[in-house]
């Protein structure tokens, strides 16, 4: 009994322990509708987030939309993207802008303002969850649990 | 003249908000405080050769700390201006502001960037954002890798080309300019302005991996600043200064580099060799190997970094050609423990130990050495930072 009750706690802890993303709905990588790509790698998505690539296999130009460190769906996508913590994405970037390479994308405050640039930019691509990806947009990778 | 207009444009550029999305102008910067302090008042570390003097058994701010503030300017979606300044310990002992990077960035396809003006040079994988604390996972960038680097940056262009290779890509980059700067040596300085450097590198990225080989030389303008010495001490001054030249000789940098930073782990594997093409400096090799694992907020670290170097048979030589060859001696390996803690938003404390431990004729990463050339080859240098960027 003892050793159950233990069991449940330990179970319970580790649960608390796991962020808050694990316990929630799917991520979905989307694209505008009409800039002609399917599907794509995590590896291809991540070579478009962390400024790497900045076109499509297609050679359409990608432009993605990030979301602000405020929005909880910005850590679950890079932790489901890459397994890593926002400050060190932040701290990518830094390198990456004081360097004087690149500029990290844009960035919006939700999930309607990720869809509206997905859907007036030809390149766009950003991440919404699963369940909020419509018509104008086409899910090109989902992030499972 | 490059502080005024740095300081004009900053000015200029600080009006619009900071890191508005919409802005066509953003206002970055970057920081780090840091205190060090050393087990040894025999040699003072430096962070690279760039510092003419360094820290000993007291803690001393000089060697990492440094203020960094970048403005950059879209002017449309092709062309970017960038400017950076900084302000930190450099080669003449003081803190005056300094014009890092100043250029003109041209992408006209997705898959070319061209930049021209005063531009950061990657000798090494992360040698263009080695002043970036909180861009990196140590303290300082490994030492027995980066001591040998003293230059930043060039007047110059470079031109990279990325291109996908399965779901990976491939980036190419050559670059070619001139060397702006002094390296200071003993109570003097090496002024290797006007130094041609040029140099390529081939990057190839898949996932949470990046693997890196790169090639660059620099030809120097100048001799070292060694006239007097041998004025005063060479049986024959002329035929010592012409063994000892360096002007218009190469040194060549080779580099390779795996990192891997993917989940709770940052590994980097990297090793690189200098060959010097003159008499009065040693070729080196040296390498580090550093892994991280992050725990939630704190990611403690271990590394191992070493660098060694071989002269060539200088026997028969006088004695004060030996001595000047020997303090560009070195032969000794670094182990690093340390922890980085991510405690606040763009904001990370760091505390390092480097226990460095050499041969008694490896001086040529130290300043102010023994007279005699000899010290004990053992340091311990610990570190606090607390770095940040806005």
């Amino acid at each position: 009994m003892p050793t159950r009750r233990l069991f449940l706690l330990g179970i319970s802890f580790w649960l608390l322990a796991q962020p808050g993303a694990a316990l929630r709905a799917e991520l979905a990588v989307v694209v505008n509708a009409r800039c002609g790509v399917a599907a794509m790698t995590r590896n291809e998505v991540i070579n478009v987030f962390f400024g790497r690539s900045r076109q499509f296999f297609n050679s359409v130009e990608a432009q993605p939309v990030d979301m602000l460190d405020s929005h909880p769906d910005r850590a679950r996508f890079y932790y489901k993207l890459l397994g890593k913590d926002l400050s060190e994405v932040n701290a990518y970037w830094s390198r990456q802008v004081f360097s004087g390479r690149s500029q990290p994308p844009v960035k919006v405050g939700n999930s309607e303002e990720v869809l509206k640039w997905v859907a007036s930019h030809p390149g766009g691509i950003g991440f919404v969850e699963a369940s909020r990806a419509d018509a104008r947009v086409r899910v090109v990778l989902e992030l499972a649990n | 003249m490059w502080r005024g207009a740095l300081v004009g444009l900053l000015a200029l550029l600080a009006q619009p908000a900071c890191a508005e999305t919409d802005s066509p102008f953003s206002l970055q910067g970057f920081g780090t405080l840091g205190l060090a302090r050393t087990s040894s008042d025999q040699v003072e570390f430096v962070r690279d050769l760039s510092q003419p003097s360094g820290i000993r058994k007291d803690w001393d701010g000089r060697a990492d700390s440094v203020f960094g503030l970048q403005a950059s300017w879209q002017i449309s979606s092709q062309l970017t201006a960038v400017v950076q300044g900084n302000v930190r310990y450099h080669y003449d002992r003081s803190y005056d502001p300094q014009l890092a990077w100043a250029f003109l960035k041209y992408e006209p396809t997705p898959e070319w960037s061209l930049r021209l003006g005063r531009l950061g040079t990657e000798f090494f994988m992360m040698a263009d954002s080695r002043w970036v604390g909180y861009s990196f996972l140590t303290v300082r960038p490994p030492g027995d890798y980066f001591w040998y680097l003293p230059f930043y940056s060039i007047h110059g262009g470079d031109a990279a080309y990325s291109v996908p290779l399965g779901d990976g890509l491939v980036r190419i980059k050559a670059f070619y300019g001139e060397s702006n700067g002094r390296v200071p040596l003993a109570d003097r300085q090496w002024d290797v302005e006007g130094s041609p450097m040029s140099g390529a590198s081939l990057d190839y990225y898949r996932g949470g991996w990046h693997m890196r080989a790169s090639y660059a030389n620099i030809r120097a303008s100048n001799d070292l600043p060694i006239a007097g010495v041998l004025q005063a001490y060479s049986p024959n001054p002329t035929a010592s200064a012409a063994y000892l030249s360096t002007r218009n000789q190469r040194t060549d940098y080779y580099s390779l580099g795996v990192v891997y930073d993917q989940g709770p782990w940052q590994v980097q594997f990297m090793l690189n060799r200098i060959e010097q093409g003159n008499n009065a400096l040693e070729s080196s090799e040296g390498g580090y190997l550093l892994a991280g694992y992050r725990i939630r907020q704190v990611t403690p670290y271990l590394g191992y970094s070493w660098v060694h170097s071989r002269g060539n048979n200088h026997d028969g030589r006088p004695f004060i050609e030996q001595r000047i060859i020997a303090d560009s001696h070195s032969d000794q390996t670094t182990s690093i423990v340390g922890a980085r803690w991510d405690f606040a938003s763009n904001l990370a404390l760091k505390a390092q130990w480097d226990a460095i431990r050499g041969d008694a004729s490896s001086i040529f990463p130290y300043r102010n050495e023994p007279a005699s050339g000899r010290w004990s080859g053992r340091l311990d240098v610990y570190s606090v930072t607390l770095d940040f960027i806005f």
